[in-house]
């Protein structure tokens, strides 16, 4: 069935994007789709009836003509030829996404390197202040080389900013597939992220116990490492979004992008109320107590577990998807 | 082999479907299979002939077009069903006396 829409999506990815050619596009789609059941469930094999649909289809060059859409589609061959949109394939999302990987490395690794570098001068103090400043400012040097890198890395791909590209229907599932497999490694990523940035504080309370000096230095190593995860994550989550955005309203398959955003519903008003009130009312509990006690190096405790509470919380307020 | 030259059916291809729909109204799939039946499979109708057919016959008002459930105890799927109306009876009637007389016309310069 794969096979049978991008078939179709080829044949009207000439045609205008009007109400009729989208009724027509899922009419068609719809006897194709009977067609085929019905085979398979004669007992052909899969591949023989996807070649009997598509053979049976006909062409659309008399659709059109019955439309009245002959100027139309003129026209949007017209646009297509003087202003092409250059067609992604799976191949060259596969490349875009290796790219990406390295792009998000350096640019989250340079990010790190210079929070990092603000613990060198904390770890080796005045003592030998000449060595903690060059060690400083060669952490430095190394963020930022790594920040310039990622932004030159990626130049091969900067005609997805300025060009109108495409994507078909089968690159676009092949993206989802990518963006679903990595939901898991990013959702991972940015919760120790997270984690780590909020910790940072513990070595500053052990320190007070053990007398360990190293413990400033070690504040900055865990944020910059719960940072670089953050950075590495959203940005190649993002390289998943940007390819999906890339057809817009004047491709006839619209915009894969939207498609997929179902809107979230709760299972009551009460429960999305819920949800809604949720971080702010966690946000204002902390604040009191921390306040109240004034133990702020123990009330960071709140953020974790409402954390793990959210999810909780989400899943319980919210409707079964059919 | 032989196979139908899809300019001559051309203007045929309404009168089979509004025969189809003087029985009952039907949808787009078993239109197209009912065709190839009564044709003996002879004539198979292309997904998009029948489109521009019926979006033809609707604007000329031959036919009228409605949504109603797949089946019964459907899975609530839309489909969209398409009905004859007296105007589309009245020209299935007018293009059964033309094909009448084309095939007088056609038949005299025929040699078997």
């Amino acid at each position: 069935m794969e096979t049978i829409k991008n078939y179709l999506e080829a044949m009207f990815a000439g045609m205008p994007n009007t109400a009729e050619v989208r009724k027509a596009k899922a009419e068609l789609l719809q006897m194709m789709e009977d067609k085929f059941n019905e085979l398979i469930a004669e007992g052909k094999p899969e591949n023989t009836a996807v070649g009997t649909v598509i053979s049976e289809f006909g062409n659309l060059d008399e659709l059109a003509e019955d439309l009245n859409l002959t100027k139309e589609v003129e026209e949007t061959r017209t646009r297509e030829s003087e202003t092409p949109r250059r067609n992604i394939t799976i191949d060259d999302a596969t490349a875009f996404f290796a790219n990406r990987g390295k792009k998000a490395t350096f640019l989250a690794l340079g990010v790190m390197f210079c929070i990092i570098s603000i613990a060198c001068p904390i770890l080796f103090g005045e003592k030998l202040e000449n060595i903690s400043a060059a060690m400083m400012f060669t952490c430095i040097a190394i963020g930022v080389g790594c920040i310039i890198y990622s932004s030159f890395v990626d130049a091969e791909w900067k005609f997805l900013n300025k060009e109108l590209c495409r994507i078909d229907m089968a690159t676009a599932n092949f993206i989802k597939e990518r963006r679903r497999s990595f939901e898991s490694t990013r959702a991972l990523c940015v919760t120790i992220g997270v984690i780590l940035c909020v910790v940072c504080w513990v070595p500053n309370i052990v320190e007070t116990y053990i007398g360990l000096n190293v413990a400033p230095a070690l504040m900055f190593l865990l944020v910059g490492i719960g940072v670089f995860l953050i950075i590495y994550s959203s940005k190649i989550y993002s390289g998943f979004e940007k390819l999906l955005k890339l057809n817009d309203i004047n491709t006839i398959s619209g915009s894969y992008y939207e498609q997929n955003i179902s809107p979230v519903r709760y299972k009551s008003k009460i429960a999305q109320t819920i949800v809604e009130i949720y971080w702010p009312v966690i946000t204002c509990i902390y604040l009191i107590i921390s306040f109240l006690t004034f133990n702020w190096g123990l009330t960071w405790i709140i953020w974790p577990i409402a954390g793990v509470l959210h999810r909780a919380v989400v899943i319980n307020c919210r409707a079964d998807e059919e | 082999m032989v196979e139908i030259s899809s300019d001559v059916i051309r203007g045929y291809n309404d009168t089979m479907i509004l025969y189809i729909l003087m029985k009952e109204p039907s949808y787009g799939y078993e239109i197209s299979k009912q065709i190839r039946t009564i044709s003996d499979e002879k004539y198979i109708i292309k997904e998009t002939t029948l489109y521009s057919a019926f979006t033809r016959m609707e604007k000329n008002g031959h036919i009228e077009s409605f949504t109603a459930d797949q089946d019964p105890n459907g899975n609530g799927k839309k489909r969209t069903y398409y009905r004859i109306t007296d105007a589309g009876r009245q020209y299935y009637r007018e293009k059964c006396e033309e094909w009448g007389l084309t095939k007088d016309v056609v038949e005299k310069f025929i040699e078997q």
